[in-house]
């Protein structure tokens, strides 16, 4: 194949792939409303308790020992070079905006990313390959519905938090550093910290933390249904969604990040 | 039906009559499972139809298709038990989900499902807790869940031993018996078949070549059914020793 094959067929792939997503999220967000515990039947709900617990709290240790250590690095790394300036004040502000817009989201989907993109296809993989998709369609019942549906809410709704407590860990981590290098007290870091944060700093990370989620389950469920064969088959998908769900997040953050500086929502108060 | 460009299934004109077991018979790569799906509704034909109970599955709406799979019941290969559920919890779901029973009814119903397959012990074990043959009996339990019309099994012998297939084909026939049930049976079991059937079809490469009670099966002259049943391979076995190094020296051929 020539190398322009090889272009027009990645770029077929990824519209494929593209579409396929989007009627995916789309039957998944018909199905919400039905699986939620009061305005639903509530059938479902012990299954999104069972997926908090997976995808949310037990990232939590990982996701939080990744903020901290890249707050600590932000805050060594930027503050080397603001003293050449006499602007060391300015780590505080650094490390509390660029954690709240950016890495305090990224962090945490790309932690998730590894974890649970790789479960969620490799679950629903294995029911693919022992036919248990097909036996809930026999049923009469609705894949969507019992099986990504509760997957995605659980999503949406652990992800804003896993963000903030990531975000939170890295802000603390800078605390940590500026306190064993400039014996700064707490009560001044965290004052300094409120200044900096706008209101819409922490609407972007929390919309920021929605799309990654919706990024990390659609593929982690696409690849898994995709599985076709054994279950070396059931390997590649979790590989691929691993690979594609990063790179999306990723893509996404450079979309989103494009169009907050775009419509000037950068400039401080 | 096709698979890219090659034709898996090929004008298939098949009746199954209410109350009987028939079994379809065929070779690896005879398209029996891609007619399975077909009739479940999980693939759709290229041209045809498929007619259930009155209704055409391959036309019909999505609330009418499932108003049609509520009527039917199917223990597949594997038994496709949900590994996060107990063996009660697998039988009582289409339950929980498509009927407003009350949880006692439910409970009541589940182990009548599970004694009449023998496994009223097993209700609170997990499907890998379960041995090859327990699984297949508890998907049986579960296809039988909604008390469906129709029950499918998709080689309901396939990795078990002589006894506790032998134990499977008297549940079916039992079932056929005690509850007056149609019965589809897919298989490659020859003893099986002739044991549980009342008729007996056959594909060969995608063609329906018999559909006969099982007497006349047994003695139709078609080449393919007569190989099938004398289990006869397609070629002799052995390698001429000159093709062989003839072949070997000259190498793989350069297929660009």
């Amino acid at each position: 194949m020539s190398f322009l094959e090889q272009i027009g067929q990645t770029v077929v792939v990824g519209v494929e792939d593209a579409g396929a997503l989007t009627i995916q999220f789309w039957s998944v967000v018909r199905k919400l409303p039905k699986i939620l515990p009061l305005a639903g039947t509530g059938r479902h709900w012990r299954s999104v308790v069972h997926q908090m617990l997976a995808i949310g709290a037990s990232a939590l240790p990982m996701s939080g020992a990744m903020a901290l250590c890249t707050g600590f690095i932000l805050a060594l790394q930027s503050a080397s070079e603001l003293r050449r300036f006499g602007a060391l004040q300015f780590v505080v502000d650094l490390v509390a905006i660029g954690f709240t817009r950016e890495l305090g989201p990224l962090i945490t989907a790309l932690s998730v990313s590894g974890r649970s993109a790789s479960a969620i296809s490799a679950e629903i993989g294995t029911m693919v390959v022992t036919e248990e998709v097909d036996a809930l369609r026999v049923m009469g019942l609705d894949p969507v519905e019992f099986t990504l549906a509760p997957k995605y809410l659980a999503a949406l709704i652990t992800f804003p938090c896993l963000t903030i407590l990531s975000t939170l860990c890295g802000i603390f981590a800078g605390y940590l550093f500026l306190a064993f290098s400039m014996d700064m007290s707490i009560h001044i870091y965290f004052q300094a910290v409120v200044e900096a944060i706008l209101l819409r700093d922490v609407a972007f990370m929390l919309i920021k933390s929605l799309v990654f989620a919706t990024i990390i389950v659609q593929v982690g469920c696409l690849e898994g249904l995709r599985v076709r064969g054994g279950p070396e088959a059931v390997g590649h998908s979790t590989t691929a969604a691993v690979v594609k769900s990063t790179f999306l997040v990723i893509l996404a953050d450079l979309l989103a990040t494009a169009i907050f500086y775009l419509f000037g929502w950068s400039s401080v108060k | 039906m096709s698979y890219g460009t090659r034709r898996v299934l090929d004008g298939v004109d098949l009746d199954v009559y209410r109350g009987e077991v028939l079994v379809l018979l065929g070779g690896s790569g005879s398209g029996k499972t891609t007619l399975l799906k077909q009739v479940l509704g999980l693939a759709k034909p290229e041209a045809g139809s498929i007619t259930i109970n009155g209704v055409d599955i391959t036309s019909c709406s999505q609330r009418e298709l499932g108003a049609v799979r509520r009527r039917i019941g199917v223990a597949f290969q594997g038994g496709a038990l949900f590994n996060s559920m107990s063996v009660a919890d697998n039988v009582a779901l289409p339950l929980r989900e498509l009927t407003g029973l009350a949880d006692s009814t439910i409970k009541l119903t589940v182990w009548m499902k599970l004694m009449a397959v023998g496994l009223s012990d097993a209700g609170a074990l997990y499907p890998q807790e379960l041995s090859g043959g327990m699984k297949k009996r508890a998907a049986v339990a579960r296809a039988m869940a909604l008390d469906p019309e129709i029950l499918v099994f998709d080689e309901p012998s396939a990795g078990l031993d002589p006894i506790v297939s032998a134990g499977l084909d008297e549940l079916i026939l039992f079932l056929k018996r005690s509850f007056g049930m149609t019965i589809l049976v897919v298989t490659h079991d020859l003893k099986s078949a002739f044991h549980i059937a009342d008729r007996v079809a056959m594909l060969y490469r995608g063609r329906l070549i018999a559909a006969d009670s099982k007497e006349k099966f047994a003695g139709n002259a078609h080449p393919r059914i007569r190989q099938f049943l004398d289990s006869r391979p397609d070629a002799p076995p052995g390698v001429a020793a000159e093709e062989f190094i003839a072949t070997y020296l000259r190498g793989p051929k350069d297929d660009h």
